[in-house]
Parts: C-alpha cells; sequence; structure tokens
C-alpha cells in the first residue's frame, strides 16, 4: 500500500512541480480568493466560472485550476465573514459567529491570521488523509459493477438531500430529481433517440452542464445581491480596512492547536460522507469544540472566542477536502462543488471513477498533490495579501454585479458559441430565482443534473446483466449494503429530529436552506 | 413543480420507440416516466406534509415582500437583450453595451467612470481568449452587413 501511494505522490509531484501546473495552482488560489471574497458567491460559482479558461488545457492541468479556485474560494469566504458579516457562502457562516466580533473588538488582522493558519492546517491534514486512504478505496471500488454504482449515485443525490438542512429534505429530493429530469433532454446514447428536445436543433446533444450551473448559482446570486438589498453585502469603505497585525501569539496558537487537530478529523470524516460538505463540517466542528470548551471558554463563543473561529475554518477546509474522496475514488461527487468538478472531468473525457487511479493516475494524483501545493501558498501568499485583496470588498456592487452577470454569460458563450444557450441561460436563472425562493437547494438539481445520465447507463447495462430483473437491488450483498446505507440516510431527518427532541434543544446545524445561503459546498 | 412533472410524464409517453427496443424492459421511456412519478409524488408530498417551520408555509405574497424588482427584471431584460444582439453586434460591441446597460440599471450615472470599466475589461477578455488562449470569436454579422469586413 505505502509503495503505491509513494509512487502515485512521486507521479503527482513530477506532474505538479511543472511551471505551468504550479502557475495554475497559484492562479486558482488566487482568483478563487478573490471570487470567494465577493458576497454572495461560492466556491461552486466560482469553479464555474473558471470552467471555461480550462476546456483549452490538459485535463490535468485544469482539475489543478479548478482544486486551486475551490480552497482558494473556501478562504476568500472568510474573509467576508471576518471584515463584513457577508459569509459568500453557508460553509462560512460559522466562521462569521466568532471571527466578525473579534474583527469589532479591532483584531481584524489577528482574525484573518487565525483563520489562514486554520485553513491551511485544515486542508493539510485533510490532504493527508486524502492521501492514504483515496487509494484505498479506489482499490476496492474496482470491484464495483453497474448496479452498485447505481446504488451508489442513488446514495449521493440521497445524502445530498437529506443533510439540505431542516424542513428542506423534501425539497431537495425534488430538486435531485428535477436535475435527472434535464439530463434526459436530449438525444438518448443507446437507442439515438430524441427525448424532450421539441424538434431544436440545439437541444440534440442535451443542455450543457456549464450553462446549468452558471444559470443556477452565478447568474442567481448575482440577481440576489440585487433583490435583496442588504446592507452588510454593501461595498465595503477603504478605510475600513486596516490590519494592526497578523500576529497571532504562541499562547493563542497553544489554544487553538488541540481544536484544529480535532475538527481537522471530524471535518475530513464528515466530508468523505457524499453530500455533507464544508457547511455540515464547520458546524459540526463548531458545535463539538464548543461542548468541550471549559465554561469561561464557553461564555465567549460568538463574542469573539479564538477556539470558536478557528474550529469552523479547520473543519470547512478538512471537509472539502475529504469530499475528493467520493469524487475521485467512486466518481460520485460529495458536494455541489465537486458536482461541477466531475462534469468538467467528464468534458475534458476522462471517465470519472475508480478506472481513473488506474487510467489517469497523472490526473488523480496532481489534484491531490496540487493541494497541498494550494495550501502552503494559499499560507504564504495570500496570508500578508490579504489587506490589499480585501480592497476588493470595495468595489461597488453597482459595477460588481453587471460584471458577475457578464462574466458567467461570457463563460458559456465562449464555451458553446450558440446565442441560443444564453437564452437558455437566462430562462433557467428566472426558474431557478423562483425556485430559490421557495427554499429549494439548488445543489442537489446540478447533482442530479450531472449523474443522471450516468445513472441510466449503469441501470440499463445492470438490466441487462440481470436478465432485466431489478433483484439485483437486495441480492448482491454490495448492492444491498449501499442500499441499506441509503434507507439509513433517508430516515436521518427523522432520527435527527427524535434525537433532538429528546435533547431538548436545537442542535447546530444550519437551518433552512434559503435565497441568502444556499448550501453552497 | 407538480405541473412540471406531469407535463414532463405526459412528453414522456409521446417519446419515439425504435423498433427494436419496443420489446425490451429498459427503453429511452423508462427512467424519464420513472422520474415523472417520483416528481409527482414527492411535489404531492410537499404540498400536503405540514411544515416544521413554527410560522407555517410562506405565501407567494411573503415570500416577495420587500424584494427590489425592478432593477432585477431590468438586468434580466439586458442579459436576454445581450443574447439577442450578440450575434450581430459581435462580443466586444454587445459586451461593452450589455455592461454599461448594467451599470446605469443600477445607477450608476458616469459614463466616463462606465467606460473607463467596460472598454478595458471586455478588450483585455478579447485579447486573453483570442489571442492568447486561441479561441476563434467571430466578429458581429453588421460589420459583413456594412463591408467592413
Amino acid at each position: 500500500m505505502w509503495e503505491g501511494m509513494v509512487s502515485g505522490m512521486l507521479t503527482g509531484i513530477s506532474t505538479t512541480l511543472i511551471p505551468i501546473n504550479i502557475f495554475m495552482v497559484l492562479f486558482g488560489c488566487f482568483m478563487g480568493s478573490l471570487i470567494g471574497m465577493l458576497p454572495g458567491l461560492g466556491p461552486i460559482t466560482a469553479v464555474a466560472l473558471m470552467i471555461p479558461i480550462t476546456y483549452n488545457l490538459d485535463p490535468s492541468t485544469g482539475m489543478v485550476l479548478l482544486s486551486g479556485v475551490y480552497y482558494g474560494a473556501i478562504f476568500g469566504g472568510s474573509t467576508s465573514s471576518i471584515l463584513i458579516n457577508a459569509p459568500g457562502e453557508a460553509a462560512t457562516v460559522a466562521t462569521a459567529l466568532d471571527g466578525y466580533p473579534l474583527a469589532r473588538q479591532g483584531y481584524p488582522g489577528k482574525a484573518l491570521a487565525i483563520a489562514a493558519y486554520s485553513s491551511f492546517s485544515g486542508g493539510t491534514i485533510g490532504v493527508i488523509f486524502l492521501m492514504i486512504f483515496a487509494p484505498m478505496l479506489a482499490g476496492v471500488a474496482t470491484s464495483f459493477q453497474s448496479v452498485d454504482y447505481f446504488a451508489l449515485m442513488i446514495l449521493g443525490l440521497t445524502a445530498v438531500s437529506a443533510f439540505a438542512g431542516r424542513g428542506s429534505v423534501l425539497k431537495a429530493l425534488l430538486m435531485a430529481v428535477l436535475g435527472l429530469m434535464l439530463a434526459t433532454v436530449g438525444t438518448d446514447q443507446i437507442s439515438g433517440t430524441q427525448r424532450f428536445t421539441f424538434g431544436s436543433l440545439e437541444l440534440l446533444d442535451g443542455i450543457e452542464f456549464l450553462l446549468l450551473a452558471m444559470a443556477t448559482f452565478a447568474l442567481t446570486e448575482a440577481l440576489s445581491i440585487i433583490l435583496n438589498r442588504d446592507e452588510s453585502s454593501d461595498s465595503l469603505k477603504p478605510k475600513m480596512i486596516g490590519f494592526k497585525s497578523l500576529k497571532v501569539t504562541k499562547k493563542e496558537f497553544k489554544l487553538i492547536g488541540p481544536t484544529i487537530g480535532r475538527s481537522a478529523i471530524l471535518g475530513f470524516l464528515i466530508g468523505v460522507l457524499p453530500g455533507a460538505g464544508a457547511t455540515l463540517g464547520s458546524f459540526m466542528a463548531y458545535g463539538m469544540e464548543r461542548n468541550l470548551a471549559s465554561p469561561d471558554e464557553q461564555k465567549k463563543f460568538g463574542k469573539g472566542s479564538l477556539i470558536g473561529l478557528a474550529a469552523p475554518e479547520t473543519g470547512n477546509n478538512a471537509a472539502s477536502t475529504g469530499s475528493f474522496v467520493p469524487l475521485l475514488c467512486l466518481g460520485i461527487p460529495g458536494s455541489g462543488t465537486t458536482a461541477v468538478m466531475l462534469g468538467a472531468l467528464i468534458a475534458y473525457g476522462i471517465e470519472p471513477g475508480p478506472r481513473m487511479f488506474v487510467d489517469t493516475p497523472e490526473v488523480f494524483w496532481a489534484v491531490i498533490m496540487s493541494m497541498y501545493l494550494g495550501n502552503v501558498f494559499l499560507l504564504i501568499l495570500n496570508l500578508p495579501l490579504i489587506p490589499y485583496f480585501a480592497r476588493l470588498l470595495a468595489i461597488p456592487r453597482n459595477f460588481m454585479v453587471p460584471m458577475i452577470l457578464f462574466f458567467s454569460l461570457m463563460g458559456v458563450y465562449l464555451v458553446t458559441f450558440n446565442d441560443f444557450d444564453l437564452l437558455m441561460m437566462v430562462g433557467f436563472c428566472i426558474a431557478a430565482m423562483a425556485l430559490r425562493m421557495m427554499n429549494f437547494p439548488m445543489a442537489p438539481l446540478l447533482l442530479g443534473f450531472i449523474l443522471g445520465g450516468l445513472m441510466e447507463d449503469n441501470l440499463r447495462r445492470g438490466l441487462l446483466i440481470y436478465d432485466e430483473s431489478i433483484s439485483f437491488m437486495w441480492e448482491r450483498p454490495l448492492t444491498l449494503g449501499i442500499n441499506l446505507t441509503t434507507i439509513f440516510i433517508l430516515s436521518f431527518p427523522s432520527l435527527r429530529r427524535v434525537m433532538s427532541r429528546s435533547k431538548g434543544k436545537d442542535n447546530l446545524e444550519p437551518e433552512v436552506v434559503t435565497i441568502h445561503g444556499e448550501t453552497d459546498d | 413543480m407538480l405541473l412540471f412533472s406531469v407535463a414532463y410524464g405526459i412528453l414522456a409517453t409521446r417519446i419515439p420507440l425504435i423498433f427494436l427496443s419496443q420489446g425490451e424492459a429498459f427503453t429511452s421511456r423508462t427512467m424519464p416516466s420513472a422520474l415523472a412519478v417520483l416528481g409527482i409524488i414527492l411535489s404531492l408530498l410537499i404540498i400536503l406534509t405540514p411544515t416544521v417551520d413554527p410560522e407555517g408555509k410562506p405565501t407567494i405574497k411573503e415570500t416577495v415582500r420587500g424584494l427590489e424588482w425592478k432593477r432585477a427584471i431590468w438586468l434580466v431584460i439586458a442579459m436576454i437583450f445581450y443574447g439577442l444582439v450578440l450575434k450581430w453586434l459581435g462580443f466586444v460591441l454587445a459586451s461593452i453595451l450589455f455592461l454599461m446597460f448594467g451599470f446605469y440599471i443600477l445607477d450608476e450615472r458616469g459614463v466616463v467612470k462606465m467606460l473607463l470599466v467596460a472598454v478595458p475589461l471586455v478588450l483585455v477578455l478579447w485579447f486573453l481568449m483570442s489571442k492568447l488562449l486561441g479561441v476563434y470569436i467571430a466578429p458581429g454579422e453588421i460589420f459583413y452587413l456594412l463591408g467592413i469586413l
């Protein structure tokens, strides 16, 4: 096992440490931090906005860039949470709970530095776990059959929906079904039959995933900034951005050290679960640390506690890394952002799943090694640049919003060169806005859309192998195990309700996924 | 969503089947039909089950109250307009117009400021894409009609 890991690491190092890839990690972290910092824009939007650039690149380089954007965006989201109490996305909401009060007390530099050190530690510990567990899981997964994949995809969709938040499970499931429905538009790959094309030539190839990602996230988030005149997301006055010191004392490091260790392990484990993602990772780490803290320290939570800031920052970064495990090993995205990355992999012509580990190890290991490099870059380059990055928050909204809309539209046009796609994108944007207003989450829709074609293929193949009987769902032990896990996850919201009732207090997980804070891992 | 699922289900029954696949258990209609049924069941469950929100299910009126519709609608119109004129005006011209219109909708009135943001941004992106990354961006039809190209 260790030999395989070392040779894989060497493959990853040799692929990553070439000038173009080093530049892409750097560029990705930089762009991710910039986009993630903008209120309302999270990692999904950041990754989706960068995809058009990657289409002209080698798959390894493209994935390295997107990975850099992903953790850069998570890191960037913390900055707007801490400085102006405007979390760019749900995963950094917990960061604002203690980060913003700390900044208000006159320590914005310290708060950002702790966030940076915690993100680095969470990400680095996560990458080490990823290096150990991903090849192991990929090795096991090579024995998976079509029917297992079908069951796994149902598990992935169910998990994303089950973790959607209180009161949103049915809505999330419906969104996953809607995504699957949209995936059926176009020509059926097996029979060649046209489905739901209404005689339109533009729909023969189906709907472009980038179009749907941009319409449901980038466009709707930009329009939401206008629709909800939230003063906290207004531009920041440049004079507000001043940092006395980014220094963290030895005593403070000693205080947050154990928190970082615990939160990284918890975050990674949560990230591995399909659908849980960075949001749950950050809130669970915050909740765990609050429960473990001394009564004196507990009183500081919500008022600028260093532990309360370090825990969610470590948790969300470790969970983001963990969410790469199901993506790289099973071809099943664990979160909305990794769903977009899965779409990019398919667009590069790479078959996601355990075969990727065997067929294209350079991509597999390049992604893992680029994460480590990205964490280092984020710390040594972004930390001193934070005061300058934060000036981006001073861009007035009346310039920022049209630019986001333009980048989204341009991103799709430069991939498809079809003006019909732009009109379809606006149509999807309007529908997505309406759905988000009614608290329908968008991440399950995207996940359903990306998995739709693969799911249908695997089910069709499975039925052919098993003489058109669905008995494989319970006869094959592995498939049965996956299905039982799906049932457990599906009943998880009810179990949670019973547990929280018996505890007699509200749990700390994110409540309802709303237009103001789409779960955007 | 209920209506959408019903309409999707009806259309699913109209998907043409090739002769050879008519006797098969899994055809092009199978997945869409199953999804339509699932969509209908889930939509009905959402409508019929009580909400966990103590304030009850919000009405449409409550949901849309206090939102800045006017500007959002104008921005949507600007995007549609961009999609319609892009082919005719070309990427550079249409993009500059879109950005300036967007800034104007959001209360920016300084024309020079708008031009200073929109023109360099679009030109830099055009240069990056077409010259550095080698992406071919077709010029607008209008340039052919006017005989410029």
